[in-house]
């Protein structure tokens, strides 16, 4: 069973149509063959009781009066001549008996058979008795029927038909009924296999046309062309009908079609009007007709909605892409986490930061990225966001092997539909705003520093003048000798030294008048180095000059220019102490719109903390009897006053602490400073000038 | 599937069940043969009934008549049927019939020529002791409308021993001047019994022109046949019923009580008046020979 059912599983669809069609037809057609035969059969068995009823009432009839008369010729020749009636002779014997059971005359030629007697009985009152006899030779039906006159019995009628012929007659029936029945299931079967192929041609047609949508064909026709089209049908003229022309879909699938009768929107909405539709009547087919129409329907909406998908990948593609260019163009950092913080996306400038790979990123957290104090405080810091669902903005300051750098951090958590879905996570590069904030503060630092020296030299100047004015109307006075005179010149001396500082304050604060010349740098330059190169060679500190000869003059104050310089070497000989160089640069930036002079020293240096320090008035690293700390501050004042600027970068840097190779002494991490000085005008031009290394 | 497959079988079953349905066949062995010769059972007393009629209408006639006369005089007496008239008188005259009831000409011929005996005679249904023949034809043949367009006719009769059916017929035409010789045919129905019958259908199917039966025979058909459609053109003169006689030789003790048992049915009697009027007799009363002159008187008239 198994097997057999296993093998009805692999046959074709049109096989199993057949082959149950056929088992279907086979079976009808003998049960049907076997009815009508087993009906036809009882019919002629019928029949042939009937006829031999019929011949016996007849017989019994036709004898009355040849036994009242004792005719035995007549009743032998009635006996007789019955038997050979008909083609067929399948009457077997024919005899009489008396009322008494004795016999009066039969047909039998060779004396006649006395068990015959004993079997079939008649009653009076029945009208005949049918008895099926087997004599070993062969079968009969036995007919015995009373011969009765009024309500007297006047003896027996017994007539045998043969069952041989009833047999042929029933053989023929069979031959005939089998005959029938195979003709009528062999046509059965041809109408079936023809049904069959009908049927599962148009399967086979939807399942290639599957088959094709499968491979990814989309452009398949099930259904066959109409022998009218709806527009022929109705005779409209109306080419600007959606389904006018259209030969592949059946009207009702089209939306938007103009007749009258048609439904609004698309099939199987508009469906509800088609149905009373004269070209829905003539055109609808049967269920596999729809199916094939509803396939091919299908598809063509298939092929479309894939069509109009690719389009919107391709779109997508295009914006995703857009917007990853965009994020990993951009120089913030961006990362989204969801809502358990972890990677979803981020972008190049994340990675970078990182320093890792965006797969080493996405789909992981802080504690698989980072270092397990910052990771623990960025969760505690990211919950408080999500619970909160306030954003966060802060600025951070790292230092990392680049040094210092600040970021502008902002996280906002997503919420959508009332609900938190990640958190979005910014970081922007600010360092250098901050530096420049830096610089804003400092300098406005040192314009309020300036103006408070200025005010309070300003405030001072006079009565020192007035102190020296009366010292020295004193010395005038008093004896060179005398021991006050000594102490009125040291009161002169010191007062002389608090003017000299009250000059520099002023000077730091613009508070001195300027004399401005054209002059050369370079030349200024040179009469410094020259006047301080021997006395710098006793502590062995040599001076490499390397000037630029393309500089132009300027306008400038020669004397306080000169300051500048014997103030920048001062500063650079008292770093070096002894053994050591300093390099003197003048360099004409390339837009030759300002010019450089650097003073780099391979001296101690200073500290990263005191660098924002050394231009304020009194800082100084120097012992207390060394310096007052304003060399620096008057340098920056005199600069401030040429439009120009000065800064420093400690230690040097590399490109700097080369000093031609004449440098013979070990060099410190030293000190470079650069001042730059317009070359017209009395503000530096906006643009930077790219000698100037940044400050780390 | 499995229901189905059932269902299937059990119809299968079922046809094949129902394509033998006839009994077993009853064994019986036809090789014992015998050559079987009727037994013949001479009855003490036979009785027959002149075959005017069919054997089963004079079964029917006398069935009750003859048990009656068996069960009253203790004789066993059986009807026999003769073949025509002529076997009537031969078997009479040869002692086959002991008791005959036949009619006056026969009687007048057995009396006369072989010593028979008549001792009873019957009173007709219609109370008259007489008795006379009917001429027919067809009504629609509008050749004959009286008894002269017979001449030269087809003429049936019953038997040349009958009395209504021939033997009066043939004294009326002769007494109306139509002798045997006028007509074209003198046939006689064909035998046995029916022979009334047969006339009557003989003119009514157009076979023979002119017809003769007895009085009341016409209504022995009237169920078979429109008797409307029969003419009766005359009726003859009334003779002597029909009558019981004794073949010569019979025990006229026996004759007698015969004789009184049939005397002694009583018209009265429930019983009795159902067995008269079976055998289509109103009464039996005695009779002598010189009741049946005028029949003789007949015979001799017709030469016959």
């Amino acid at each position: 069973m198994r097997i057999l059912l296993r093998f009805l599983t692999h046959l074709s669809f049109r096989a199993k149509i057949s082959l149950g069609l056929a088992v279907i037809i086979i079976v009808f057609g003998l049960l049907l063959g076997s009815m009508s035969y087993v009906i036809s059969s009882r019919t002629v068995l019928d029949e042939t009781i009937k006829r031999g009823q019929i011949l016996a009432i007849n017989l019994s009839a036709r004898s009355v009066e040849s036994i009242l008369a004792m005719n035995f010729l007549r009743l032998t020749v009635l006996a007789t001549e019955i038997t050979q009636l008909g083609e067929e002779a399948d009457i077997s014997y024919a005899f009489f008996l008396d009322r008494d059971g004795q016999v009066l005359a039969h047909s039998f030629r060779t004396g006649f058979p006395v068990a015959l007697l004993q079997v079939n009985p008649v009653e009076d009152d029945q009208p005949y008795a049918v008895r099926f006899l087997d004599t070993g030779e062969e079968r009969l039906y036995d007919f015995a029927a009373p011969v009765m006159l009024g309500q007297t019995r006047l003896g027996t009628v017994r007539v045998a038909l043969s069952y041989s012929s009833v047999k042929a007659s029933l053989d023929r029936l069979m031959r005939i009924s089998i005959t029938m029945t195979l003709g009528a299931t062999l046509l059965a079967l041809i109408g079936g296999g023809l049904f069959a192929r009908t049927v599962t041609r148009r399967i086979n047609a939807l399942r290639t046309s599957v088959g094709n949508m499968v491979k990814g064909n989309l452009d398949v026709r099930v259904s066959g062309n109409l022998d009218r089209n709806c527009w022929e049908i109705k005779d409209c003229h109306q080419d600007n009908c959606p389904a006018y022309g259209d030969r592949q879909r059946r009207c009702w699938y089209v939306a938007g079609t103009l007749c009258p009768g048609c439904g609004a929107g698309e099939f199987p909405d508009k469906m509800a009007n088609c149905l009373d539709c004269p070209v829905y009547r003539h055109s609808v087919g049967d269920e596999i007709q729809s199916l094939a129409e509803s396939f091919d329907y299908m598809a063509w909406r298939l092929k479309n909605h894939i069509d109009e998908l690719s389009r919107s990948e391709k779109r997508l593609s295009r914006q995703k892409q857009l917007l990853k260019t965009i994020l990993d163009v951009t120089p913030d950092m961006v990362a989204l986490q969801d809502e358990k913080l972890v990677y979803l996306a981020v972008n190049k400038a994340f990675c970078r930061h990182l320093g890792r790979e965006e797969d080493e990123v996405v789909g992981h957290t802080d504690f698989d990225i980072l270092n397990p104090e910052q990771a623990d405080r960025n969760f505690h810091e990211d919950r408080q966001i999500l619970l909160t669902r306030t954003p966060l903005s802060k600025e951070i300051m790292t230092r990392g092997g680049e040094g210092k750098k600040w970021h502008h951090v902002v996280k906002v958590p997503v919420i959508e539909n009332q609900r938190i879905i990640g958190l979005l996570s910014t970081a922007r590069d600010i360092t250098v705003v901050k530096q420049y904030q830096e610089k804003l503060i400092h300098s406005q630092k040192m314009e309020d520093l300036g103006r408070l020296a200025g005010g309070v030299a300003h405030e001072i100047n006079t009565p020192l003048s007035i102190i020296l004015g009366y010292a020295q109307l004193l010395l005038k006075d008093l004896p060179p000798n005398d021991q006050v005179a000594q102490d009125v010149a040291i009161i002169e001396k010191q007062t002389q030294a608090c003017r000299k500082i009250v000059a520099d304050l002023l000077s730091f604060s613009r508070g001195t008048d300027q004399a401005r010349e054209k002059l050369d740098v370079n030349h200024s330059i040179r009469e410094v180095v020259d006047l301080v190169e021997q006395i710098f060679r006793q502590n062995r500190i040599v001076i490499l000059s390397n000037l630029d000869e393309q500089i132009p003059p300027i306008f400038g104050d020669r004397e306080r220019l000169r300051q500048v310089w014997i103030n920048l070497l001062n500063n650079a000989a008292d770093a070096i102490g002894t053994d050591g160089c300093i390099a003197v640069k003048t360099k004409l930036c390339p837009h030759r719109r300002r010019l450089v002079v650097s003073v780099a020293d391979t001296g101690t240096g200073v500290a990263e903390e005191d660098l924002d320090k050394v231009f304020e008035p009194f800082f100084t690293t120097k012992a207390v009897d060394k310096g007052t700390g304003l060399g620096l501050s008057v340098t920056f004042g005199i600069i401030k006053d040429h439009g120009g600027r000065i800064t420093v970068l400690s230690p040097v840097p590399s490109e700097y602490q080369d000093f031609a190779g004449e440098c013979e002494y070990e060099p410190g991490p030293g000190t470079v400073f650069f001042v730059e000085l317009p070359l017209e005008g009395e503000i530096l031009p906006d643009d930077e000038c790219i000698e100037i290394p940044k400050k780390g | 599937m499995r229901r189905i497959l059932s269902l299937l079988c059990f119809a299968l079953v079922l046809v094949f069940l129902g394509c033998d349905d006839r009994p077993a066949p009853l064994k019986v062995d036809l090789s014992l043969r015998e050559e079987i010769s009727p037994e013949v059972r001479q009855p003490v007393i036979t009785y027959a009934y002149l075959p005017q009629f069919s054997h089963t209408v004079s079964f029917e006639r006398h069935q009750a008549l003859i048990r009656y006369l068996a069960a009253t005089t203790g004789l066993d007496i059986r009807q026999v049927f003769t073949e025509n008239f002529h076997d009537h008188i031969q078997m009479l005259a040869h002692g086959k019939i002991d008791i005959s009831y036949a009619n006056p000409f026969v009687h007048a011929l057995a009396t006369e020529r072989h010593g028979a005996r008549v001792f009873a005679k019957i009173i007709e249904l219609t109370g008259e002791a007489a008795f006379g023949g009917l001429i027919i034809s067809r009504r629609d043949n509008d050749e004959i409308t009286t008894l002269a367009d017979c001449r030269g006719k087809r003429w049936i009769a019953v038997d040349q021993f009958s009395a209504g059916g021939y033997l009066f017929g043939l004294g009326h035409f002769i007494d109306h001047g139509i002798t045997p010789a006028d007509f074209a045919e003198i046939a006689f129905a064909p035998g046995p019994g029916g022979k009334q019958e047969s006339v009557i259908l003989g003119v009514y199917f157009g076979h023979y022109d002119v017809g003769t039966v007895r009085e009341g025979a016409l209504e022995l058909l009237a169920d078979k046949i429109d008797l409307s459609r029969i003419r009766v053109l005359a009726r003859t003169p009334r003779y002597p019923g029909w009558s019981y006689a004794a073949r010569p030789g019979l025990d006229d003790e026996v004759v007698e009580r015969i004789r009184q048992a049939l005397l002694a049915l009583d018209r009265e009697d429930p019983e009795d008046r159902l067995i008269l009027e079976q055998a289509a007799m109103g009464r039996i009363i005695a009779a002598s020979p010189a009741d049946f002159l005028p029949v003789r008187d007949l015979v001799r008239r017709t030469g016959l």
